[in-house]
């Protein structure tokens, strides 16, 4: 019942965070220099005073700000998110057919990572001197500082171009013949490098989250109890140490799982991804702000569920954490 | 970004005790000075920074300046000992003079990311109550937003300058400080010597700035540390995307110019990659280094 | 490329060619050629897929597969029958008669009539940015189904080029004249269309998928199945997979490394043919109401402070040719004859003195900000940074203006907001399309992009094009636009740089290329794969 009631309040609380981003979006983009009617009408190629006036009309764009918000929002609780400049398409139909291709992407890549992360994080916890461990701090700290851009054009030039055995670019072959394992076995060999590169960040991130939530774990008292109670060192660091290191990792996992269209602009550019990154950066840089604004709120809303859900994971794995609550 | 402080605040935290006996900065020195990969990132780090600030005497070169053919690979011309870019520039005058630029969007946007908050972390932590939520709503709100977006939202929307990049950086970094210090002083505003102090009639700006923040600093100044890292791999990833200033050298802005050309002038793109590569793994290592060193526990295995 | 001197009443000789070739019976050597999917790789995001109200190549490369238009273009500019099956030019050049196949159905199955001609053309005539195609137009009158006459206001040399490409797309009046606005209707995401290949997918920003109309009025074709244009984030990506083989044809090739990289793949077929009706100009502009640039001389002293050689072939590899006038090298109406601006440093410090701009005691005479296409690095941004480099030596502080987005640029040359500007603006075949809108006083026009920008307006240069848009005589056209190309480079309100070195790469495996005056713009219905 208890539990119920935080979520409650939680979505209550959320709902008005999600509010706030909304209006921010919009003031930002609507004060920001440049006239959204001229945007529209200089993508028909030309424009006069009388174009301009035809167009701040068919868009609502000549009503006082504060109008044009309440409309936004209305128009949001129905799920419309507008039509977009560019392409005259409904924002949420543009955003829908990309949003597969992201979650596979950071999906694959996150799911890598830290199960390979952790692994290798455990390994180097139970010896935190040795050759392996500094192996993978080294490692961690390369993946960490290393462009991911950069890396992800080394990989295309070796992996794709000089050997080829991936693809240059592309989510799939859109004339692949046979049937639906032909598909996905195509999507897979596209899917490859990008989520691999990806997730080289992360590995980076949860090798070194693992290995120091092991070694704080490892020195706690009841670890020293289950050694003391004569269990091996395989039950104590697999079942009791492991449990409890995981927990962070699982909290970060979750919390930048919120973050990823974020996350994976920069990858879905190298490789043309047709994700939401892609999206983004052709929206942005075509100042079609219904589209900016549709991404900015769907990111805003997966960070906000990803947070809340990470909370809840987090709570009933360890009821006696207590976070951020008074 | 996760990092080290991340682990401090989502393990298990206990409250330390009084203050040791030995100066926790002279101790956090020695710890350090012990670790050989932080003294290497601080060499590192040292050396970028001298390169950087006499570079351009040692070596005057525009880097704007057309000096040779394009595409010439390294070592084939003094003009260009590193090799020359897609206009025939000089790639080594644009990592000595780029380096200023980077380092200096990096500075400051951590800088901005750190004063924001450590106030609003402070404030919060101390403070309590109301004012506590709504701060942290605050951060919360700001916590949402998508990092690499909202600033490119930013930069493209208002003009492609370092400064709007460094402060799109900040605007979307300093959340995670704020928490950090927060907390900190969450843990230190209810120990002793804490408690010893406001008995005795210190008031709260003293409590706060004076007392409580040196002894919160020790994983603000590790989070900064790392902040400069994120922001120089930030600026980067804003380069290669195309949005930064084109009349102002910086590392990403060369990697972002000639990543067209990566397999005809590799050098082009490489040399700045790796720049940007050493500085940041060697804040890292520092960051790292500080880390250990104010935290014995860890490394007392 | 050979120049053709048929006169406009010569082509009504034309209208019996135009018969025998409409009769291609199917046979068994085109079911030889049928099958395949043919995947064009391309940078370019078309907003929807209708030409009638957009211009541009990226809505020109799908809208001519998915839109028939009245005719079709061969590589020597000889027009050929297409939905027109004949047509006929009056003696006074003042109407045009098509007469229209027969069989020809929209992919809904509604036939094609003279009344969908006359809608599109009319569509086109107030919507389309290119305001000089039809501007003659007066009326089109549709005395049967199968014929429609154009009435013009004066002769109208353009008229037939403009019946072809993505210029005149046949769209469906049963669809299109419900009332809704034609720029922003529905249809132009899922056009219903009148030629070769359907529409199966259009992913905006990814990919467009057709599928070969089974009911083509040129029975037997198209050979190919299907055509895949997929999008690729930047122009090295794309590169790389034709090079892989993962795209079977790259049209608008231009960065000159990827050109030379794939000619040394024995693959493909890399050429630069295709091209002749775009003309493609890289230029300099100058705003000519701002400040020092008022005066010729500080523009001809710019003009000549640059190395168009350098920029040819330093940074352009050699890939591209030297522009030196308003219209393309391969055009019939090209003359070489103009003063030439060969780099002369010394010449441009003279005249940066005469025009009384000393230089000060840290050596700069002025300072000018120069803006430039985003997105087309090559071609744009590299050039002015060269320019900041190369103007220093004559005293000219460039500062180089980068905008986020093509909007925003789009925005600040068309409000007149600029000093220098880099563009690149096409010719479209016939200089009254795409080269009078740049030097006509009439075409100043605030907020227009393309327009004269520049605000030049000399009202001899404006009589002369008048003139060469009404006359006839392909001689007298030659003649009269010989001068005008002189008096502009002469008055140099734009320093032309280089013709964009658009190439075209694609498998040797491709039977029948597209290699016409319009290159990958037109219809790709005998494109066939070789066994």
């Amino acid at each position: 019942m208890r539990v119920l009631g935080i979520v409650a309040r939680r979505l209550a609380y959320a709902a008005a965070l999600i509010l706030a981003v909304i209006v921010l979006n919009f003031l930002l983009v609507h004060l920001a220099p440049g006239d959204p009617a001229e945007v529209i009408a200089g993508e028909m190629g030309g424009t006069t005073q009388e174009i301009l006036a035809e167009i701040r009309h068919a868009y609502g764009l000549d009503k006082p700000l504060h109008e044009q918000l309440f409309i936004y929002l209305g128009r949001i609780l129905r799920g419309d998110l507008g039509q977009s400049f560019y392409y005259n398409l409904p924002v949420a139909d543009l955003i829908l057919g990309r949003l597969g291709a992201t979650l596979l992407l950071v999906v694959a890549a996150l799911v890598w990572s830290v199960v390979i992360g952790t692994f290798l994080g455990v390994i180097a916890a139970r010896r935190p001197d040795s050759p392996f461990s500094h192996f993978i701090t080294i490692l961690s700290l390369v993946g960490y500082a290393a462009p991911v851009f950069w890396t992800g054009i080394v990989l295309v030039i070796i992996f794709a171009w000089l050997i080829p055995i991936f693809p240059i670019a592309g989510m799939a072959d859109a004339g692949i013949e046979g049937g639906g394992l032909a598909k996905a076995f195509d999507i897979a060999r596209h899917l490859f490098l990008p989520a691999f590169t990806l997730g080289i960040i992360y590995l980076a991130q949860y090798s070194r989250l693992a290995r120091a939530s092991m070694l704080e774990v490892l020195g706690a008292d009841y670890i020293r109890t289950a050694r003391a109670k004569g269990l091996s060192e395989r039950v104590v660091v697999g079942k009791h140490a492991l449990r409890n290191a995981i927990l962070p990792i699982i909290t970060i996992a979750g919390l930048q799982f919120g973050g990823l269209i974020s996350g994976a602009v920069l990858v879905e550019t190298v490789f043309s991804w047709p994700g939401l990154g892609t999206l983004a950066l052709d929206a942005i840089l075509g100042r079609d702000y219904p589209t900016i604004l549709g991404i900015l709120f769907l990111s805003a809303v997966m960070v906000i569920i990803a947070n809340i859900l990470t909370d809840l994971c987090y709570r009933l794995a360890d009821p006696r954490i207590d976070t951020g609550g008074r | 970004m996760v990092d080290n402080t991340d682990i401090e605040t989502a393990a298990a935290t206990t409250a330390t005790g009084p203050p040791p006996v030995e100066s926790p900065a002279r101790e956090a020195w020695r710890m350090f000075a012990r670790n050989k990969a932080a003294l290497l990132g601080l060499i590192l780090l040292t050396g970028i920074v001298l390169m950087t600030l006499l570079g351009p005497y040692l070596y005057p070169g525009d880097p704007f300046e057309i000096v040779w053919a394009p595409f010439t690979p390294p070592g084939v011309t003094a003009s260009a000992p590193f090799g020359t870019d897609y206009l025939g520039r000089d790639v080594l005058a644009g990592i000595i003079k780029g380096g200023a630029a980077t380092l200096a969007v990096g500075a400051s946007a951590a800088v901005l990311t750190v004063v924001i908050g450590i106030a609003v972390g402070a404030f919060a932590g101390f403070a309590g109550g109301v004012m506590d939520e709504i701060l942290m709503r605050v951060t919360e709100f700001f916590q949402v937003l998508p990092p690499l977006l909202f600033a490119m939202v930013l930069v493209a929307l208002f003009s492609p300058t370092l400064a709007t990049v460094a402060i799109a950086i900040g605007v979307v970094s300093w959340p995670q400080t704020a928490r950090l210090t927060r907390a900190e002083f969450l843990k230190i505003k209810r120990l002793e010597y804490v408690m010893a102090a406001r008995s005795i009639g210190a008031r709260d700006g003293r409590l706060m700035w004076g007392v409580i923040l040196p002894n919160a600093l020790p994983p603000l100044i590790v989070s900064a540390t790392l902040v400069i890292g994120v922001a120089i791999l930030f600026e980067a990833g804003l380069s290669f995307l195309g949005l930064t200033d084109p009349n102002v050298m910086s590392w990403g802005y060369m990697i972002g110019s000639s990543r067209q050309y990566i397999i005809d002038s590799w050098w082009a793109v490489t040399f700045p990659g790796s720049a940007i590569f050493v500085t940041v793994l060697s804040v890292s290592l520092i960051g790292d280094g500080l880390n250990d060193a104010f935290n014995p526990r860890l490394r007392d295995r | 490329m050979t120049l053709t001197t048929k006169t406009l009443s010569a082509l009504i000789l034309a209208t019996g060619f135009g018969l025998a070739a409409a009769l291609s019976p199917p046979s068994a050597i085109a079911a030889e050629k049928r099958g395949g999917t043919l995947v064009i790789g391309s940078t370019q995001k078309p907003r929807h897929l209708n030409p009638a109200v957009q211009s541009g190549i990226a809505t020109a490369v799908p809208g001519t597969q998915i839109f028939a238009t009245p005719l079709r273009f061969d590589e020597n500019w000889n027009p050929s029958p297409y939905l027109a099956e004949s047509w006929e030019v009056s003696g006074d050049g003042l109407s045009v008669t098509l007469r229209l196949r027969k069989n020809a159905r929209f992919h809904d199955g509604a036939p094609i009539t003279s009344e969908d001609l006359a809608f599109s053309l009319m569509t086109v005539k107030e919507n389309h940015p290119f305001k000089a195609m039809f501007a003659p137009v007066t009326a089109v009158e549709t005395p049967d189904p199968q014929t429609a006459i154009i009435r013009l206001a004066h002769p109208h040399p353009a008229i037939l080029l403009a019946m072809s490409s993505a210029l005149l797309p046949v769209i469906p009046k049963h669809i299109y004249g419900d009332g809704q606005d034609i720029r922003s209707h529905p249809a132009n995401s899922k056009p219903v269309g009148s030629g070769p290949f359907k529409l199966v997918e259009f992913n905006p920003g990814q990919d467009i998928i057709l599928e070969r109309n089974a009911d083509y009025f040129m029975p037997g074709k198209p050979y190919l199945d299907r055509i895949i244009i997929r999008n690729y984030k930047d122009a090295t990506s794309l590169a790389l997979a034709v090079d892989k083989g993962e795209v079977d044809m790259y049209p608008f090739l231009a960065a000159a490394r990827d050109i030379n990289r794939l000619k040394k793949n024995d693959n493909l077929v890399v050429t630069s043919k295709g091209y002749a009706a775009v003309g493609p100009i890289n230029w300099l502009a100058f705003n000519t109401t701002k400040g020092v640039l008022k005066d010729k001389r500080v523009r001809k002293a710019i003009a000549y402070a640059m190395d168009r050689d350098f920029i040819v072939n330093a940074l352009q590899g050699g890939a591209s040719t030297p522009a030196t006038g308003p219209i393309a090298n391969d055009s019939p109406f090209y003359t070489g004859d103009v003063e030439r601006y060969d780099v002369d440093l010394d010449k441009a410090n003279a005249l940066l003195d005469e025009a009384g701009l000393p230089r000060a005691g840290d050596g700069s005479r002025f300072a000018l900000t120069i803006d430039y296409i985003p997105g087309l690095p090559e071609q744009q941004k590299s050039i002015a940074e060269y320019l900041r480099s190369q103007l220093k030596k004559v005293g000219i502080a460039l500062t180089v203006r980068a905008a986020p987005d093509f909007p925003t640029w789009a925005k600040r040359v068309s409000t007149h907001d600029f000093d220098l500007t880099m563009d690149v603006v096409f010719n479209w075949g016939d200089p009254v399309i795409g080269v009078h809108r740049t030097y006509l006083c009439s075409n100043i026009k605030m907020g227009v992009i393309w327009s004269n920008t520049q605000s030049y307006c000399n009202p001899k240069v404006d009589a002369i094009l008048d003139r060469a848009g009404k006359e006839t005589d392909q001689a007298k056209r030659v003649a009269l636009y010989k001068e005008f190309q002189k008096i502009v480079v002469d008055e140099v309100p734009l320093a032309y740089v280089n013709l964009l070195p658009y190439h075209t790469a694609y498998n040797k495996k491709i039977g029948n290329p597209p290699l016409s005056i319009w290159g990958a713009m037109a219809p790709l219905d005998e494109v066939y794969w070789k066994k």
